[in-house]
């Protein structure tokens, strides 16, 4: 299955699913149902966040997949491509690169997390690609899976294509 | 005399037009209460009686199956579809009502899904819409995830949508899932069991209790077969051992399962001995087997 909006395409394996959204802006959580819901956040104006996952990804769930990380366990990954400003392309945290950054075992840890949750390993990746300033965040739900989940999260961020601003 | 009869001829005629009327008056609440009892027409009559071979024209007395085309359902409330099983599932990929792109998985997964496939413009749905704002209280089972499902956004207006989607459950506006899973309407509900991809009930009500019941009853269904399960008698070990005895020694003779002696009609049957000249192992003709009948 494909997904695309925002100028970003995802090819999900069998047995993912995932979502390319941008908060409102003026918004922090981006909750529906109601204007009480939406909190007010002057001048913030956040990119799009892809989230990829391969188990039930909940509709409650921050950029970086807080409320989903509480639901993984073993077997599970989440994938999530953050866009950062225009400004942040092209400098030195954000080196240029050709193609979505791939992932080793190693890079995995539990002090890559977030939010430190227990049993779990985390990765992020910073990087330019066509021009737009990204940060890579993949999540393992059991750490001791991370060997053959970091092939697993590169087959699936191989797919990824960014079009330019 | 000649204006008596005149009158009088008259007066017949008018009391014979008030007794025509009379008549087509009566004939005409009977048909009415005719349709009221659920009585066939002349010309269903007529295709009944051509579909049970045409025994009788008369209607039968007693409780009769009724055609599809026959259902009268509430004007909220949608009809069943026009076919007779169950569709495939299978998942969803569509667009958000916040600028967004978004896939949900319903099969090859643990859990069940409840696709409830909705419009912002009908008035029945908005109770599910209202509903669907406390997912908790759906009280649905921990194993059934619920997604609205509603039209694109080139049939449905995504403002809309966005004022009545709830914040917890996914909404997918994906016309294509509605033709997928034979939707004949809004709202409509299907229920995906998302270990075999199969759908395990569908169906519609004019709220959610209603919806709720027909989810009670699959769930009753379901847990019924598998107490049905349970309860199968074991085979009892002797029998158990007769036949992998005489699946053995059959195999050992060349005889496998499909194998024309063993529809045979005896040692007269000549397709018994057909089979027989095919094959080099001894088979006692004479005295064959009642195993072999089985």
């Amino acid at each position: 299955m494909r997904i695309e909006a925002h100028g970003i395409r995802a090819e999900l394996p069998n047995g993912w699913e995932g979502r390319i959204s941008r908060r409102q802006p003026g918004t922090l959580t981006g909750r529906r149902g109601g204007a009480s819901a939406s909190t007010a956040v002057l001048g913030e104006d956040t990119g799009p966040v892809l989230h990829m996952g391969n188990f039930a990804l909940p509709e409650d769930r921050g950029d970086f997949g807080s409320g989903a990380v509480d639901l993984m366990g073993t077997g599970h990954l989440l994938v999530v491509l953050v866009e950062y400003g225009p400004d942040s392309a092209g400098t030195a945290l954000f080196p240029t690169v050709s193609q979505v950054p791939r992932l080793t075992g190693r890079m995995f840890s539990s002090q890559g997390l977030q939010r430190v949750q227990r049993g779990q390993a985390g990765a992020q990746r910073f990087f330019t690609l066509n021009g737009r300033a990204f940060c890579l965040y993949t999540v393992v739900g059991d750490q001791r899976e991370v060997g053959p989940m970091a092939t697993t999260a590169n087959d699936v961020t191989r797919q990824i294509q960014v079009t330019a601003p | 005399m000649a204006a008596v009869v005149v009158i009088l001829a008259v007066a017949v005629a008018v009391l014979t037009l008030l007794v025509l009327g009379l008549l087509r008056s009566h004939a005409d609440i009977l048909r009415r209460l005719h349709d009221l009892d659920g009585g066939l027409e002349e010309g269903a009559t007529t295709r009944a009686a051509a579909a049970t071979g045409g025994r009788s024209g008369a209607r039968a007395a007693g409780p009769r199956t009724v055609s599809r085309d026959e259902v009268r359902t509430f004007p909220q409330v949608q009809a069943p579809p026009e076919r007779e099983g169950f569709t495939d599932s299978r998942d969803l990929v569509g667009v958000g009502i916040d600028d967004d792109a978004l896939t949900i998985r319903v099969t090859g997964v643990e859990h069940r899904t409840l696709v409830a496939f909705l419009s912002g413009s009908c008035l029945t749905c908005q109770r599910f819409w209202d509903a669907f704002q406390k997912p908790q209280k759906l009280g649905l089972p921990r194993d059934v995830r619920p997604v609205i499902v509603t039209k694109g956004p080139d049939q449905e207006s995504p403002a809309a949508i966005a004022r009545v989607a709830p914040a917890a459950v996914p909404v997918v506006m994906d016309t294509s899932a509605w033709e997928a899973y034979d939707i004949p309407g809004s709202p409509y509900f299907v229920l995906v069991d998302g270990k075999t991809g199969l759908v395990q009930g569908e169906g519609t009500g004019i709220d959610w209790d209603q919806v709720k019941g027909l989810l009670t009853q699959i769930q009753d269904d379901a847990s019924y077969a598998e107490d049905l399960e349970s309860r199968r008698v074991a085979k009892y070990k002797a029998d158990d051992e007769r036949e992998r005895r005489v699946d053995e020694e059959l195999l050992a003779a060349g005889i496998g399962p499909g194998d024309p002696s063993l529809y045979g009609d005896g040692p007269d049957d000549p397709r018994l001995a057909a089979h027989q000249h095919a094959h080099d192992h001894p088979h006692d003709h004479d005295e064959p087997d009642e195993r072999t009948r089985a």
